[in-house]
């Protein structure tokens, strides 16, 4: 997509030169698409702030163990038991002595990983189901779609409940895959939405005259087309999958100890909220700021993506 | 057999709406030679473009089906051929370019990799090779810098220069037959010229058979061998270009080109139009389709004439029961054409003078 460097290839450098000079608004329309829309991105100051937001999250997380050198989250202090937040436990300790900072950073490395892995395995899953429908139609389409609204009828946290009580041993993989088994139904709507509009494009008939089979129309030509719209609803399925990872862990149907996660946390110091109303404002806050950063940039990437927005 | 590399026999392509069939394509028969280059005419929904995607059998199909007659291509069969044998033909031996260049070309891929592609399907080159290939048939087609302007996009190209990169597309893996389905309507005139000397000249180089699709009659004096005029779904005339602009026979076909400013010749001191519009492909007439608007009409007219040769002149052949070269014939079409006007003047008057009394009594 590196453009710029090839306007100046067909005529010489002397003859182009005065011309850019005298409208410098023509330069600036010279962007590739990927530069255009991260411009627009940039623009947007709460999205920007979400980004850069979840990039600390990310580091925290994943580099701030090994630079601030709480690594022991499930080692038990006695003596340091039920602490207030201070400079030596930044997030305070638990009635047992566990380094709160320390787990809220492992707890967040799991979060992360199960909301973006499920968001994954949904997504793929998504796209599978929702581009048969929407490019075939007619049969398939009614029945995955048919397939799709009785998976959307069912009510989910009742279901997440009873299949992680029979099914799941609390490892993080089996939670990821308990999520991804719900999350796949509005991708799977989008895509198929996206397909039907789509396949009608000449550039797809066009693609039928040189003989290309369909599986080389439906990825090749269709989904690259229907990106934008895949990557925003990616973008806010993470948020929505570690609200929901959260929730199963709150109630004991998510992780199982020894893994912790924010939502473990929270249920662990909810009894004590009296005592120690640190142990449930830090995951919380955690969770709450993560999720909204997500959201903050799924929103700036809607926009950023849209054609039809008029550049401000 | 043998002598032609397509011949379509008895072509009928309906289209099933709430209200019946529509008989887009009805009885339609051609045949065209290797290397042949074959014009086909006629006004907006006459059947040219279902024609088409009929012998590329990409009709939009709940609604859209061959009902009968045959496709034979190098003596295959396309409208019985199993989808699998058929995309091995679309690109490989027939290519095909649309009206739009605008919207036909994906914008998610690169110029170069969009005629990779149609290699890589049929010839199934390697990645190197297909683009060496692609760089080399950009270059052909006129687009200068072709090894730097393969990595554009299609947004990065003009209307006329993504027309280019269609033919290119089309012809690349030399297909025998390419069909064109009005390839300069959307483009600027200027534009139109150069596009068409192109696919002239790169047909001519490659020995590639075509089918131009146009409402445009000035693009196929120009540059066809052979004239099909379409009409109402339906054959009406066929001869070679010159004879058929030279002698015209069918009513349509005089129509059309007495609608047509011709600098070469000063026959009509007037453009003359064609009165009235075509039938509802619903309920067609049952004779001669182009009789509620012809001015030769006779009460023969209402059974459809066959398409016979002239006579001493086998290449030449209309659908037409009467002589259009009988100045008996033409002096009545005349009168009646005088008539016709007439009475739309009268019609005029009519509603002038009655806006005009209303006004009086205002």
């Amino acid at each position: 997509m590196d453009i710029p460097g090839q306007l100046n290839v067909t005529t010489s450098e002397e003859e182009v030169e005065p011309i850019l000079e005298l409208t410098p608004e023509l330069v600036q329309k010279r962007r590739s698409q990927a530069r255009i829309i991260f411009d627009r991105f940039i623009r947007n100051r709460a999205a920007l702030l979400g980004a850069a937001f979840l990039i600390l999250m990310f580091l925290f997380c994943f580099l701030g163990p090994t630079v601030s050198g709480h690594i022991q989250p499930d080692v038990i202090h006695p003596a340091d038991a039920s602490q207030a937040p201070s400079l030596k436990y930044p997030f305070g300790t638990d009635y047992i002595g566990r380094d709160q900072f320390a787990r809220a950073m492992a707890g967040g490395q799991v979060s992360l990983l199960v909301g973006l892995s499920s968001m994954l395995m949904a997504i793929v899953f998504g796209i599978g189901i929702g581009s048969m429908a929407g490019y075939f139609g007619g049969l398939a389409d009614n029945i995955l779609m048919r397939l799709t609204d009785v998976v959307l009828a069912v009510p989910l946290y009742l279901l997440l409940f009873v299949l992680s009580a029979s099914y799941s041993d609390g490892s993080v993989t089996s939670v990821v895959f308990l999520i991804a088994i719900f999350g796949w139904t509005y991708t799977a709507r989008l895509v198929r939405g996206e397909f039907l509009a789509l396949k009608e494009r000449e550039y797809v008939l066009a693609a039928r005259t040189i003989g290309a089979g369909h599986f080389r129309i439906m990825f090749r030509h269709v989904l690259p087309n229907a990106a934008g719209p895949i990557i925003v609803s990616a973008t806010l399925l993470v948020g929505a999958n570690i609200i929901l990872e959260s929730v199963l862990s709150y109630f004991g149907f998510g992780l199982h100890p020894p893994s912790s996660s924010w939502g473990n946390m929270i249920s662990d110091g909810q009894p004590l909220f009296d005592v120690s109303p640190w142990l449930v404002f830090a995951p919380g806050m955690l969770i709450f700021s993560t999720v909204l950063s997500f959201n903050l940039v799924g929103d700036g990437l809607r926009d950023a993506l849209d054609p039809y927005m008029t550049e401000r | 057999m043998g002598e032609y590399l397509l011949e379509v026999q008895d072509l009928k392509t309906y289209f099933t709406v709430k209200a019946g069939k529509v008989r887009a394509v009805d009885g339609v028969s051609f045949a065209i030679k290797p290397g042949e280059k074959l014009g086909v005419v006629g006004e907006s929904g006459c059947g040219k473009s279902v024609t088409a995607l009929s012998i590329m059998r990409l009709l939009p199909q709940p609604p859209g089906e061959i009902a009968g007659g045959s496709v034979l291509f190098e003596e295959q069969d396309l409208v019985d051929l199993p989808e699998s044998a058929m995309r091995k033909i679309r690109g490989g031996k027939i290519g095909m370019i649309f009206q739009d260049p605008m919207t036909c070309l994906n914008p998610t891929m690169t110029v170069g990799k969009q005629i990779a592609e149609a290699l890589r399907i049929h010839l199934k080159l390697s990645k190197d090779e297909a683009q060496k290939r692609a760089i080399s048939l950009l270059d052909q087609v006129g687009i200068p810098a072709a090894a730097e302007r393969i990595n554009s996009y299609p947004h990065q190209f003009s209307g006329g220069m993504r027309q280019r990169v269609m033919i290119a597309i089309a012809l690349a893996c030399n297909p025998k037959l390419l069909i064109a389905d009005e390839p300069t309507t959307a483009l600027d005139v200027t534009v139109q010229a150069q596009i068409l000397e192109l696919i002239n000249g790169v047909c001519s180089e490659f020995g590639t058979a075509v089918i131009i699709i146009t409402h445009d009659l000035g693009v196929v004096a120009g540059m066809t061998d052979r004239v099909v005029v379409m009409y109402a779904g339906k054959v009406v005339e066929m001869a070679p270009t010159n004879e058929l602009f030279a002698n015209p026979r069918h009513p349509y076909t005089l129509g059309l080109l007495d609608s047509v400013p011709r600098l070469d010749e000063q026959r009509h001191s007037e453009l003359r139009t064609i009165e009235g519009a075509p039938p509802d492909l619903l309920k067609p007439p049952p004779g001669c389709p182009f009789m509620p608007r012809c001015t030769f009409a006779r009460s023969i007219c209402r059974t459809m004439p066959p398409l016979d040769s002239l006579v001493g002149n086998a290449a030449h052949r209309k659908a037409c029961w009467v002589d259009v070269t009988d100045p008996q014939e033409q002096a009545y079409a005349e009168k009646r054409r005088q008539n016709r006007i007439e009475k739309v003047f009268a019609r005029m008057n009519a509603q002038s003078g009655s806006t005009q009394s209303a006004l009086e009594e205002k």
